[in-house]
C-alpha cells in the first residue's frame, strides 16, 4: 500500500473534535485500540452492523493486485471490522446499511486492538468509497478513483506499517 | 398454489366434510368453511383503502395441535390434541409422500414438493412448530421425526382471505389514497388534547388462534408460501424444516434477540398493549421477550429521499417509523424504515417492508370505547408477492392507571446456541460461543453450520466470491 496525502494538522484537529463529541455517548472504553498504530485498507464490505451505539463495517480487504480479497489458508475471506460512531451519526455522512451494500469497495484508516483481532476504530480517518465495482489501482487507494465519494470529515492517514493479517 | 391438493381426492373429501365445511366443496377451493364469530364487522363508511369486510373465521384449525384450541400456559385436563394422525400413521384416504419434511435429508433439493401439504404432512405453520413441545404438549411421536403427526389435508384457508382486498401495490399510494378521502372531507382532523379521542388504556389483543391467519393455525404451509417470493419461501420451509426434522428452533426472543417488526401481530408475543394519546404523538407500547413499540408521529411526513421512506437517518428501526393522521375518529398510519427479521412461526420479512394500518374504536351502547380494531396492510416487495392484511380486535382492559405499572421487559439473555440447540446455561459455565451475524439472518446461519451438513444450500454469487 502506497502513503497516502499527510494530514493536515488543522483538519485533524477539527476532525478529533468532532468525533470526540460525537462519541460522547460510546458505550465502551477506546482504551482498547493502540492509538499510536495506524493501518490503511482497501476493502469490501461484507456487512454493515447498523448498531446504535457504534456501526461497524466488516470488510474484507483487498489484495495486493486489487483483483481479490486476501482470504486464509482455508480460503476463506480475511474479515477485519472498523468501529464507528453511532448509526445515526454515520448516516449523516452516508455511512449506512444502503449506503454501504455488500460489495461496496472502500478506503478507511484505523486504530488496530492491542491484541491484535482483526479490528480498529477509525477514530479520525478519512473514508472514501470507491464508484461501484471499481477497485483502486494496485497501491491506490478509493481517494485517487476518479468519482468516489468521501464520507465524513478526514482524509486517509499515513500507516504507521502494512497491515498484517491479523488474528481472527 | 393450493389447488394441486390432493385432487383425486377432492370428491370424496367434499362428501365427507361437506356437513362441517359446505363452503370448500361450493367453492371447489377446499377451504375449511368460514364462519364469522360475530365481531367481523366493518366501517360502513365507502373507502377505496379501509373498511372492507373482515376476513373470513374459520371454526376449525388445520392443525396439527397439540394443545387443540386452548392457548393458556400449560397443558389443561383433559387436554385433547387437534391431529389427523399420530405415531407413525397416516390420515385415512391420504396417500403419503415419499419423503416428507420431517425425513428429508435435503429439503432445499424437494422444492418441487413444497406445493403439495403433503410434504408437511398437511401441517399449519404452527403444527410443525408445536410437534416437539414448543407450546408445551408433545406429538411427535416416540420415534421423532419419522412418526411426527399430521394436520387435516381437507382443511386450508383461502388465499384471497389474506391478500389485501384494496388495488394498492405501494404503503405510500394506500396511505395517501386514504389522506386524500380525509382531505376531501375537510380534513385530516385536527385534534387538541381536549377534543383527542380517549383511547388511552390497556388492551388486550385476542389471541383464539383462529383470528387471523397470521398465526399459522388455519392454512396449509403451501398456501402461506404462495403469498412469498421464492427466496422468502426457501427461507420458510427452511424454518419449517428444523422445527418438524430436527427440533431446532430458533426464536428470536429466546436469545434476548430484537423481537422485530412482525412481533407487533404475533399471537403470543405482544397481545398486551398500552395506548397513550397526545395530539402529537401516539404511543403504543407493548411486551413480548423485549419490549415492542409504535410511535405515530401524527401530521409529520415522511423523507422520501432514501431507499426507502424515514422519519430520522438512513438507519433501519426494529419496529420502523411511523407517520400518521386522523379521519375523524379512524388513526391511519404508515409505517416504514424497518429492519428486516423473522417472526417465527411465520414469515422473514426484508428491509422493504411497510405497512399501513387503521385503528377505529368499538364502543358500547353508551359511546365508551371498548376496544379498538386493528386493521394491517402490509407491504414488503421483496418478500410478498401481493400485500397481504391482518385484521385483529383489542379489547381495553383497564385505564393507564389501574392495575400494575408497565413492566419493563429488559430481557437478559439466559440461553444460549449450543451445537445449534437453544440451552439455557447456568452462570459460571464457560462455553464455545460463536457471535451471530445480528443483521443478517443469524437464526439461520445457526442452522446452516449445525444442521443442514451436507445439504446444497443456494448461495447468492457476489463480487469478488464473497
Amino acid at each position: 500500500m502506497t502513503r497516502r496525502s499527510k494530514l493536515l494538522p488543522a483538519l485533524a484537529v477539527s476532525a478529533l473534535a468532532i468525533a470526540a463529541g460525537q462519541n460522547a455517548q460510546a458505550h465502551h472504553s477506546f482504551a482498547m485500540y493502540d492509538l499510536n498504530e495506524t493501518y490503511v485498507f482497501t476493502g469490501v464490505v461484507v456487512r454493515v452492523d447498523p448498531n446504535p451505539n457504534h456501526l461497524q463495517l466488516f470488510f474484507a480487504p483487498l489484495n495486493a493486485n486489487h483483483d481479490q480479497v486476501l482470504k486464509d489458508d482455508k480460503g476463506e475471506p480475511i474479515v477485519w471490522s472498523v468501529e464507528m460512531m453511532g448509526a445515526a451519526q454515520e448516516a449523516k455522512d452516508g455511512i449506512s446499511v444502503n449506503g454501504f451494500p455488500r460489495g461496496t469497495i472502500f478506503s478507511v484508516g484505523l486504530h488496530p486492538l492491542r491484541n491484535g483481532k482483526r479490528a480498529g476504530g477509525r477514530r479520525e480517518s478519512g473514508l472514501f468509497k470507491c464508484p461501484a465495482n471499481t477497485p483502486p489501482p494496485p497501491g491506490k487507494h478509493c481517494d485517487s478513483v476518479p468519482g468516489s465519494t468521501a464520507h465524513g470529515p478526514g482524509v486517509l492517514p499515513e500507516p504507521t506499517r502494512p497491515a498484517p493479517l491479523g488474528e481472527p | 398454489m393450493t389447488s394441486f391438493v390432493i385432487r383425486a381426492r377432492r370428491t370424496a373429501v367434499c362428501k365427507r366434510a361437506v356437513a362441517r365445511w359446505p363452503e370448500r366443496c361450493c367453492t371447489g377451493a377446499l377451504v375449511s368453511i368460514a364462519l364469522v364469530l360475530g365481531q367481523g364487522i366493518a366501517s360502513a363508511q365507502p373507502s377505496a383503502g379501509r373498511g372492507a369486510p373482515d376476513p373470513l373465521r374459520p371454526m376449525v384449525v388445520v392443525g396439527a395441535e397439540a394443545k387443540g384450541l386452548f392457548t393458556g400456559a400449560g397443558v389443561p385436563e383433559g387436554n385433547q390434541p387437534i391431529l389427523a394422525a399420530r405415531d407413525g400413521h397416516v390420515p385415512p384416504g391420504v396417500t403419503p409422500l415419499p419423503v416428507d419434511v420431517f425425513v428429508s435429508k435435503d429439503f432445499y433439493k424437494d422444492r418441487a414438493l413444497w406445493s403439495d401439504p403433503r410434504y408437511f404432512r398437511c401441517n399449519a405453520p404452527t403444527g410443525l412448530e408445536s410437534q416437539w413441545g414448543a407450546y408445551e404438549g408433545t406429538i411427535v411421536g416416540d420415534d421423532p421425526p419419522r412418526t411426527g403427526a399430521w394436520g387435516y389435508c381437507d382443511r386450508d384457508y383461502p388465499r384471497d382471505q389474506i391478500v389485501s382486498p384494496y388495488a394498492f401495490k405501494t404503503a405510500k399510494a394506500h396511505y395517501e389514497a386514504l389522506l386524500a378521502e380525509a382531505t376531501a372531507k375537510g380534513g385530516p382532523t385536527i385534534y387538541t388534547q381536549a377534543t383527542l379521542p380517549r383511547w388511552d388504556g390497556a388492551y388486550q389483543r385476542e389471541r383464539d388462534k383462529r383470528s387471523s391467519w397470521f398465526n399459522g393455525a388455519i392454512l396449509q404451509i403451501p398456501t402461506y408460501l404462495s403469498l412469498l417470493t421464492p427466496e422468502y419461501q426457501t427461507r420458510f420451509v427452511q424454518q419449517m424444516y428444523h422445527y418438524a426434522a430436527d427440533n431446532s428452533p430458533q426464536w428470536p426472543g429466546s436469545y434476548c434477540w430484537p423481537e422485530g417488526f412482525l412481533r407487533r401481530f404475533a399471537q403470543y408475543g405482544s397481545s398486551r398493549w398500552r395506548v397513550v394519546m397526545t395530539p402529537e404523538l401516539v404511543l403504543m407500547l407493548g411486551q413480548a421477550a423485549e419490549n415492542v413499540m409504535t410511535q405515530i408521529h401524527i401530521g409529520r411526513k415522511f423523507n422520501e429521499e432514501g431507499v426507502v421512506p424515514r422519519l430520522g437517518p438512513d438507519v433501519p428501526q426494529w419496529y420502523g417509523e411511523t407517520v400518521g393522521f386522523w379521519d375523524g375518529e379512524a388513526l391511519i398510519t404508515w409505517t416504514s424504515n424497518i429492519q428486516g427479521w423473522i417472526n417465527h412461526g411465520g414469515m422473514e420479512f426484508s428491509n422493504k417492508m411497510q405497512s399501513v394500518e387503521i385503528y377505529t374504536p368499538r364502543k358500547d351502547g353508551a359511546g365508551k370505547v371498548t376496544g379498538l380494531r386493528h386493521e394491517a396492510i402490509l407491504y414488503d416487495e421483496e418478500a410478498l408477492v401481493d400485500p397481504v392484511r391482518i385484521v385483529h380486535y383489542w379489547s381495553k382492559t383497564a385505564e393507564l392507571n389501574e392495575g400494575d405499572p408497565y413492566v419493563w421487559m429488559e430481557c437478559i439473555p439466559q440461553s444460549y446456541p449450543i451445537d445449534g440447540f437453544t440451552t439455557p446455561m447456568t452462570p459460571g459455565s464457560t462455553f464455545e460461543y460463536t457471535l451471530p451475524d445480528m443483521y443478517g439472518r443469524p437464526w439461520a446461519e445457526i442452522w446452516e453450520r449445525y444442521r443442514e451438513q451436507g445439504m446444497e444450500h443456494p448461495k447468492p454469487k457476489s463480487l469478488f466470491g464473497l
